[in-house]
C-alpha cells in the first residue's frame, strides 16, 4: 500500500508538472497578443515594451522562462514557498491571492458536494426503492430538471425569488464565517443548492440505475432468502455495490470544480478561484493562471488518489500492492 | 420496506427544514445599506478593475483611474473642476497658486505652489516643488512603468536624463518649480492636469524604485481622501512597507477622508467632497451591479448596462440616468497600402455606401451615441465642425449613387459601372471582434459593401486589437477600432493615430498606416502598395506649437483632411459616457476631463 501511494503521488507530481507545462505553452504561443501591450499604455514605443517584456520576465524564450518558474517554484520567492510570482495587474502575490479566494471555492463546493450527495444519493434511492410509482416519477422528473436548466439561470431566478423577492436570503457576494455564520450561510445557501441541482439530479440517476441493477444480482436475492432486513439488503449489500461509480464521479467532479465553478461564482458574486481564473486568462495575466492551473490540477491528482483509496474500502475485492 | 422509505424521506425533510431555519437566521441578521449623512459613496465596477499600473499615478491610464485619482486622491498643479461639459475642460489652478502664462515664446512655464497642502498619512508634511520633480524623474524613468511620458518629451532633458535629472526642470525654492521645454507646446498645460505629475513623496517611492505599480497600494494622498489603512503603514524603513488594507488590487479601493486636507487650500467649485468614503467594489455579475444600484445598494457604477436595463431607463427619460458626451469616436480602419482600400476612389465610395445609422443602431441606437461625421468629436473643437460631413446621405443611412459616383476613376472598377470589380474587391480580409455589436454591425457591413461590390472574408478574433496592432499581419479593413481623447486638445487624436513616424511594428495605433513610407514598410514587413501613401506629419508639427483658436482651427483643417482627402476611416460613432446611478443619490456630476463620474461633487443620503 505505502509503495502503491508514493508511486500515484509521483505520477501526480509528474501530472501536475505536465499540465503546467502545457499551460506555459498555451500562454506563449497561441496568438493572443502580447501582455505587455497591456501595460504600455495606448501609444506604445518599442523601448517601452522591451522594458516591460524585461520585468515581466517575457524577454526569453518560453522554455527558459519555464525553467525559471520551476526553479522559482521549488525555491521560493519573496513571499516565501512555493514561489508563484506576483499578479502583472495588482502585484499582489499570486499565494496570496489564491488563500485569498480558496475559501470561498472551497466553502461553495464543500456545502454543494454535501447537497447533492446528500439529495442525490437519497432521491436515487428512494426513486430505485419506489420504481415505477409517483415517487420515482417524480424524482426522475426533478432529475430531468436539474440537467436541463442552466446554472445561470437558476441562479438567476433563485436570486430573484429568494432574495429580491421573499428576502430570505442575503443575495450576492460573500462574508467570511468568521464575521458571523448566519450572514456566511445566507451568502452560500443559494449557491449551494444552485451548483448542487445539476449534480443532484445525475448522482440521482445514477444511483437509481446502478441500485436497480445490483438488486437484480444473485447475492442481494440469497441475502433477502437468508431473511435480512430490506433496509440491510439495500444499505449494506445493495448501495455499497452501487457507489463505487460514484465515488469515481464524485471524486472527479468536486476536484474539477476547484477551477470550475466559474457561473455560480460569477453570478453570485462569489469572487473564488474559477472566477479569478477566467478573469485572468483574458487579462493575460499568467502567474495567477498558472496558479489556478496548479491548485486545480492538484486537485485532481489529489481526488483520484483518494478516490483509488476509497474503493478498497467500498470493494474489498479491490487491493493495492 | 416502507419503514426505510419513510425513514429516508423523514431525514430529507430535517435537512431541508433546517436549512430554512439556518437561511432565516442568516436573513435575520442580515445588515441592511442604511445611508446616513456624509456616508457612504458605493461604485459597482464590474468584472475588473482593470486599472493599467495598479493606480500608481506614473502609468496608470485607465478613464476611471484618472477619475478617481485627480477627483479624490492625487492634487496636480492645475487641474479640473471636475464638472460637464466645456467647463469641465477649462484648466483651472489646483496645488498652484494661479494658471501660469507661458514665457520665453511660450517655452517656460513657471509655477508658485500653495501654502498648506499637505501629504496624506503616513507622510503628513507640507508638499514642495522637490516632490514634483520627484514625480517627473519618475515619469521619466522607464523602469517605473510610464504610460503616457511621451507627453512630457517636450521638457528639455526628459528622456535623456533617464529619470536620474531633468535639465528642463528647477526649484529655485520650495514653492515654485519651472519647465523650460524644448517648443512651444499649445497643451502643456493639459499634460501638466496629468495625475502622472502630482506631487509624491521620494521617501515612499523611493521603495517602489523599478517595480512599475507597485506603489499604488500604497499610494499617498494630497487629495481630499486616502487609501483606507495607509495611516497604518509603516513607512519608517523600506522593508517594513506593507499594501494599504483599503486596496487589494482585485476586489476592493475603500477610500476615506484624508485628516490632512485642508480645504481652504482648494476650491469648492472643484472639490466639494460630501461622502465620508468612497467604497469602489467589484462585482462578477452585471445584473447583480444594476439590480444593486436600482435598490440604493450601491450608488453608481462602473459597467456596461444590458440592454434591456439601459432601454427601460432611457425610455422612461429617467433622471438616474445620466448620459454626457464620451468624447470618443468609433470607426472602420481602413489600410493605406492593402488593396482595394490602398484607393481613395473605394474609400470614399465605402464611406457614402455605409448604413452608419444601422451600424449605431448595432451598438444599442441613439442611447448609445450619434452618428459620426468625422475624425475627432465635435465636443473638443466646441462644435466648430459641427456641420461637416463630407459623406453625407440621407438620415445617415448611406446612398449607393453617391457611392457609385465616388467609385468612378477607381483602378478597381475594371467594368466602368461604378462597383469595386477587380479581383482584389473579392474576399478581401475583414478584422472584426466578437462582442455582441460587432456581431451585429458585420452582418450590415457586408451588406453594405456588397452592393459596391466589395466581399469579405471575416475573420472575427476575441479580441482583435492585437492583431489590428500589428502592421506586418497586413489587415485591409478593421471593425474594432474606437479611440477616447486623453485630455481635451484634439492632438490625443491626431499624434498617435497618424503620425506615421510612430508606427511601429507591435502595438502601432496609426492602423490606416497614414504616412508610413517604403523603408517603413520593408522594416515592418508591411506587403501592401507603399508608395504615396499620403502623410500628415507635416501638419502635426504644425499644428501642436500653436495655442488657443489658432491650434484649434488647425487642427479643425486637419480633420477635415484626413476625413475627406485622406480617408483613412468610416467614423461612425461617437459614444456617449453613461452611467445609471441610484435614487438615494442626491448630488451627480460628470467629470468631462476624465469621462466619468465627478466624485469631487456626489452625495448621498
Amino acid at each position: 500500500m505505502l509503495i502503491y501511494l508514493v508511486r500515484r503521488i509521483l505520477w501526480a507530481i509528474l501530472v501536475v508538472f505536465v499540465v503546467l507545462f502545457i499551460t506555459f505553452l498555451v500562454f506563449f504561443k497561441l496568438p493572443n497578443g502580447d501582455p505587455a501591450l497591456r501595460f504600455a499604455g495606448k501609444t506604445p514605443t518599442p523601448a517601452m515594451l522591451d522594458e516591460i517584456h524585461h520585468r515581466l520576465h517575457l524577454d526569453k524564450p518560453w522554455y527558459i522562462e519555464f525553467g525559471y518558474f520551476v526553479k522559482t517554484f521549488a525555491t521560493g520567492d519573496q513571499y516565501g514557498w512555493p514561489g508563484l510570482g506576483y499578479s502583472y495587474n495588482s502585484f499582489a502575490s499570486v499565494k496570496s491571492q489564491i488563500v485569498y479566494r480558496a475559501p470561498r471555492t472551497l466553502w461553495l463546493i464543500a456545502g454543494a458536494a454535501t447537497l447533492w450527495l446528500t439529495f442525490g444519493v437519497a432521491i436515487g434511492v428512494l426513486s430505485a426503492v419506489k420504481r415505477r410509482t409517483l415517487v420515482d416519477r417524480l424524482a426522475m422528473g426533478f432529475a430531468l430538471f436539474g440537467i436541463s436548466a442552466p446554472v445561470f439561470w437558476l441562479g438567476l431566478i433563485a436570486l430573484y425569488i429568494f432574495w429580491r423577492t421573499l428576502h430570505w436570503t442575503a443575495g450576492t457576494g460573500y462574508t467570511p464565517i468568521a464575521q458571523g455564520p448566519g450572514q456566511w450561510f445566507s451568502h452560500m445557501i443559494l449557491p449551494w443548492v444552485v451548483l448542487s441541482m445539476l449534480y443532484t439530479a445525475i448522482y440521482a440517476r445514477m444511483t437509481r440505475n446502478n441500485l436497480l441493477e445490483t438488486l437484480g444480482e444473485d447475492y442481494i436475492r440469497t441475502a433477502r432468502a437468508k431473511g435480512l432486513s430490506e433496509r440491510r439488503v439495500i444499505f449494506r449489500h445493495g448501495l455499497r455495490a452501487s457507489l463505487t461509480p460514484i465515488v469515481t464521479l464524485f471524486g472527479l467532479d468536486v476536484a474539477l470544480l476547484v477551477g470550475g465553478a466559474i457561473i455560480t461564482e460569477s453570478v453570485f458574486n462569489l469572487q473564488g478561484l474559477g472566477w479569478m481564473a477566467i478573469n485572468s486568462a483574458t487579462q493575460q495575466d499568467l502567474p495567477i493562471v498558472l496558479g489556478v492551473v496548479l491548485c486545480t490540477a492538484t486537485a485532481v491528482a489529489f481526488m483520484n488518489l483518494v478516490v483509488d483509496i476509497v474503493y478498497a474500502f467500498l470493494d474489498p475485492r479491490v487491493r493495492y500492492s | 420496506m416502507k419503514r426505510t422509505t419513510r425513514r429516508l424521506a423523514t431525514a430529507l425533510l430535517v435537512v431541508a427544514v433546517g436549512a430554512v431555519v439556518l437561511v432565516a437566521a442568516g436573513s435575520g441578521s442580515r445588515a441592511k445599506s442604511q445611508v446616513s449623512a456624509g456616508g457612504t459613496y458605493k461604485v459597482g465596477w464590474e468584472q475588473s478593475f482593470g486599472f493599467t499600473d495598479n493606480m500608481d499615478p506614473v502609468g496608470e491610464y485607465l478613464a476611471e483611474g484618472f477619475a478617481i485619482q485627480t477627483s479624490l486622491l492625487d492634487r496636480t498643479l492645475v487641474g479640473y473642476n471636475h464638472v460637464p461639459g466645456a467647463a469641465g475642460n477649462k484648466i483651472v489652478p489646483d496645488i498652484a497658486t494661479a494658471v501660469p502664462t507661458p514665457t520665453n515664446g511660450g517655452k517656460t512655464y513657471t509655477f508658485h505652489i500653495k501654502q498648506g497642502v499637505k501629504f496624506g498619512p503616513p507622510v503628513n508634511r507640507q508638499v514642495t516643488s522637490a516632490d514634483f520633480l520627484n514625480e517627473m524623474k519618475r515619469l521619466a524613468s522607464p523602469k517605473d512603468g510610464q504610460e503616457y511620458g511621451f507627453y512630457y518629451n517636450v521638457i528639455k532633458g526628459f528622456a535623456s536624463g533617464k529619470g536620474k535629472t531633468i535639465s528642463g526642470i528647477s526649484t529655485p525654492n520650495a514653492s515654485t518649480i519651472v519647465f523650460n521645454l524644448t517648443q512651444p507646446t499649445g497643451d502643456f498645460l493639459y499634460r501638466m492636469s496629468m495625475g502622472a505629475t502630482s506631487p509624491q513623496p521620494a521617501e515612499v517611492t523611493k521603495c517602489f524604485e523599478g517595480q512599475a505599480g507597485k506603489y499604488g497600494n500604497d499610494l499617498i494622498s494630497t487629495g481630499p481622501y486616502m487609501i483606507q489603512g495607509i495611516d497604518k503603514v509603516d513607512i519608517s524603513d523600506c522593508s517594513k512597507i506593507t499594501a494599504a488594507s483599503g486596496y487589494d488590487g482585485t476586489s476592493k479601493m475603500i477610500l476615506v477622508r484624508n485628516p490632512n486636507y485642508d480645504p481652504k487650500t482648494d476650491s469648492t467649485a472643484a472639490r466639494q467632497n460630501f461622502p465620508d468614503e468612497f467604497d469602489f467594489l467589484i462585482d462578477a455579475n452585471k445584473d447583480d451591479i444594476y439590480s444593486k444600484v436600482a435598490a440604493g445598494e450601491f450608488q453608481d457604477e462602473i459597467s456596461s448596462p444590458p440592454g434591456q436595463v439601459l432601454e427601460k431607463y432611457y425610455t422612461s427619460h429617467s433622471p438616474l440616468l445620466k448620459q454626457y458626451s464620451g468624447d470618443r469616436t468609433w470607426y472602420l480602419t481602413m489600410n493605406l497600402t492593402a488593396p482595394p482600400f490602398d484607393d481613395v476612389h473605394v474609400r470614399k465610395a465605402f464611406n457614402f455606401i455605409m448604413n452608419k445609422n444601422a451600424l449605431v443602431q448595432a451598438w444599442g441606437g441613439p442611447a448609445i451615441g450619434k452618428v459620426a461625421h468625422h475624425i475627432v468629436p465635435d465636443t473638443l473643437f466646441n462644435n466648430q465642425l459641427a456641420e461637416y460631413n463630407p459623406f453625407a446621405t440621407p438620415g445617415d443611412k448611406g446612398s449607393l449613387s453617391k457611392a457609385k459616383a465616388a467609385m468612378k476613376g477607381s483602378k478597381y472598377d475594371t467594368k466602368g459601372n461604378g462597383t469595386c470589380s477587380a479581383s482584389a474587391c473579392h474576399n478581401v480580409y475583414l478584422l472584426a471582434d466578437t462582442r455582441g455589436q460587432d456581431l451585429k454591425m458585420v452582418p450590415v457591413i457586408e451588406a453594405d459593401a456588397k452592393k459596391i461590390g466589395i466581399t469579405f472574408k471575416v475573420h472575427s478574433i476575441n479580441g482583435a486589437y492585437p492583431t489590428l496592432q500589428t502592421p506586418s499581419k497586413n489587415v485591409p479593413i478593421g471593425e474594432r477600432p474606437g479611440w477616447g481623447k486623453d485630455y481635451a486638445d484634439p492632438l490625443t487624436f491626431f499624434t498617435p493615430l497618424f503620425d506615421g513616424r510612430n508606427i511601429i511594428p507591435n502595438g502601432n495605433t496609426n492602423y490606416s498606416l497614414v504616412g508610413i513610407t517604403p523603408a517603413q514598410c520593408k522594416t515592418l514587413k508591411v506587403k501592401g502598395n507603399c508608395t504615396n501613401v499620403p502623410s500628415v506629419n507635416s501638419q502635426l508639427d504644425k499644428c501642436s506649437v500653436l495655442i488657443g483658436q489658432p491650434r484649434l482651427t488647425c487642427y479643425e483643417n486637419l480633420d477635415k483632411y484626413l476625413t475627406g482627402t485622406v480617408v483613412p476611416w468610416v467614423p461612425y460613432l461617437w459614444s456617449t459616457a453613461t452611467h445609471i446611478i441610484a435614487p438615494n443619490v442626491t448630488q451627480w456630476s460628470f467629470d468631462q476631463f476624465s469621462g466619468s463620474t465627478g466624485y469631487a461633487h456626489v452625495a448621498v443620503k
